[in-house]
């Protein structure tokens, strides 16, 4: 088995014109997508993330608050996924539920294997 | 309230977002003033969002009580908050302490959402924009869930809501209830009677919301009943008795592949017999007061079908003088159209025939379908077959929703055995 990061990534937030009804239908869904793939112990951890944040970087001698991106993409969550191969992982992706209902993008990316790190 | 608790660790029970939505928005109005309402609308709306993110792994033990945390602790944000302090100034020095101190209570909800239904049924508001802020406010259905409800756009149903709004701001509607309370509440009751008629009339789509718009009409009736506020309950228990009278055979009238079953053919059994059963026992509480009102006598006429054996065995004379009764009331087109079906059964097609004809010359009821409908079941058990083809084929150019259309062109197959659609 080999080790995934996902990353979730969206415009502002695509939850937020949702209804009541499909907010409560988004736990439901998402919630089952993600129990069922822990059952099956794929899903190694799954978090969501605040809107807000730093981003620091290094510039003439010091540590800086920024610089932004110009786009207004976020990464709103996570997971670290067990899947055989990256097709694999990639046909668990699509399975996420939150693509029907909102413009979201998954980044899905491999985690490398380094011998004596991981 | 136990129904809308979770009912295990890991399931909400149906539509517990958006009956908490209401609930919230009622009770954040109460200290945030109506003038604000949308206000209050935004932090419930942030609230559900923030219970997304939360409990996406797991539902907390008690979510009701998850959500009023959360609900409380935004709204005395925003009224602490600097920038807002000029406009919102007045409303902290009074409610801050109160709504620290206050506790979601299930009779303070009662209370809150009561009141709430008041301020949306304002008789300074129209009639549309009262039914859309109900729905928005207290039912807590989105814009596009009203607009699919209603046929109608998102853009319709917002201009609705914004101008429903504007006139809460600047008829300074005090969150209360009305003084003059039974004036206002015909306007309420007449407005949960629309929306229940929105969700029982049956179209193609949509239909698990449109019966949502049924029950949703049912709640806010049973809220008023159980309101202390109001003396003289007999046009409430008037009204639900009639809802859960129609609301019995709300799963008869429709079959399997969707099609509308008329009431001549339905499949008693069906009937729910446990709404019948409260319905008859909200009817006989209305009749207590002997206060006559539409409701009344539209509640009796529905209770005589729901405890007749048959189509056929239908007290139709009773209903005959129930629907003279209720001219005497409301002398409307429809009104008579709905009569003369009870006429036929007493008196006669003929009778009933002519009725309509003259209908027809004193009023625009023949741009309705249903009249032409009606009238060609008359001429089609008199066997007049061509006069019957005729006035089918004008409800057919007349008839908007699938389901109508489709009982039509049924209606005209069978008289026209080669009848191209």
């Amino acid at each position: 088995m080999k080790e995934f990061m996902l990353f979730i990534r969206s415009e502002e937030n695509p939850k937020a014109s949702l209804s009541p009804e499909q907010l409560q239908q988004h736990i439901e869904k998402i919630g089952g997508f993600i129990k069922r793939l822990s059952d099956e112990g794929r899903m190694k951890s799954a978090q969501p993330l605040e809107m807000d944040g730093r981003i620091l970087s290094y510039k003439n001698g010091a540590i800086i608050d920024g610089p932004y991106n110009e786009t207004k993409e976020v990464i709103s969550g996570y997971y670290h996924l067990l899947a055989k191969d990256l097709n694999e992982a990639i046909e668990i992706t699509k399975g996420d539920p939150r693509f029907e209902e909102g413009i979201w993008r998954i980044e899905v990316r491999p985690i490398l294997k380094v011998e004596g790190i991981n | 309230m136990k129904e809308y608790t979770k009912n295990n660790s890991s399931e909400l029970t149906g539509h517990f977002f958006r009956k908490e939505y209401g609930k919230m928005v009622s009770v954040i109005t109460r200290y945030i003033g109506t003038e604000n309402v949308e206000t209050a609308e935004d932090i419930v709306q942030e609230t559900l969002l923030r219970a997304v993110e939360h409990w996406q792994k797991e539902i907390p033990e008690n979510p009701q009580a998850w959500l009023y945390k959360t609900a409380k602790n935004l709204t005395l944000n925003i009224l602490k908050r600097k920038k807002y302090q000029k406009h919102y100034e007045a409303i902290e020095a009074r409610n801050v302490k109160a709504l620290e101190n206050i506790s979601f209570s299930e009779k303070l909800i009662m209370d809150e959402q009561l009141k709430m239904m008041f301020v949306c049924c304002h008789p300074s508001i129209s009639e549309n924009s009262q039914i859309t802020l109900i729905l928005k406010i207290l039912c807590g259905f989105s814009i596009s869930e009203i607009a699919n409800s209603f046929f109608s756009t998102n853009e319709t149903i917002n201009k609705r809501l914004v101008r429903g709004r504007k006139q809460l701001r600047e008829n300074k509607v005090n969150f209360e209830i009305p003084q003059k309370i039974n004036k206002n509440l015909n306007i309420v009751l007449k407005t949960i009677y629309l929306l229940f008629n929105e969700g029982y009339f049956p179209s193609q789509k949509n239909e698990s919301i449109r019966y949502d718009l049924c029950l949703e009409a049912i709640r806010l009736a049973k809220i008023l009943i159980s309101s202390a506020s109001i003396r003289g309950k007999s046009d409430c228990h008037a009204l639900l008795a009639l809802m859960y009278l129609n609301a019995s055979r709300f799963k008869a009238r429709i079959d399997e592949e969707g099609h509308t079953v008329e009431m001549e053919k339905q499949d008693r059994k069906k009937w729910n017999q446990e709404l019948i059963q409260r319905g008859v026992q909200h009817l006989n509480l209305a009749t207590e007061e002997e206060k006559n009102s539409i409701f009344l006598i539209l509640a009796t006429i529905s209770a005589n079908h729901c405890i007749a054996p048959s189509f056929e065995q239908t007290n139709w004379t009773e209903i005959l003088s129930l629907y003279d009764r209720l001219i005497e009331h409301e002398d409307s087109p429809l009104t008579r159209l709905n009569r003369s079906v009870a006429l036929a059964k007493v008196k006669g097609n003929r009778m009933a025939i002519a009725e309509l004809k003259k209908l027809e010359s004193i009023s625009d009821i023949g741009s309705h379908y249903l009249f032409h409908f009606t009238l060609g079941e008359f001429y089609n058990r008199e066997n007049k077959r061509n006069k019957a083809i005729d006035q089918f084929k004008k409800a057919l150019a007349l008839a908007k929703n699938g389901r109508d259309i489709n009982l039509l062109k049924k209606k005209l197959i069978g008289l026209v055995p080669n009848y191209q659609s």
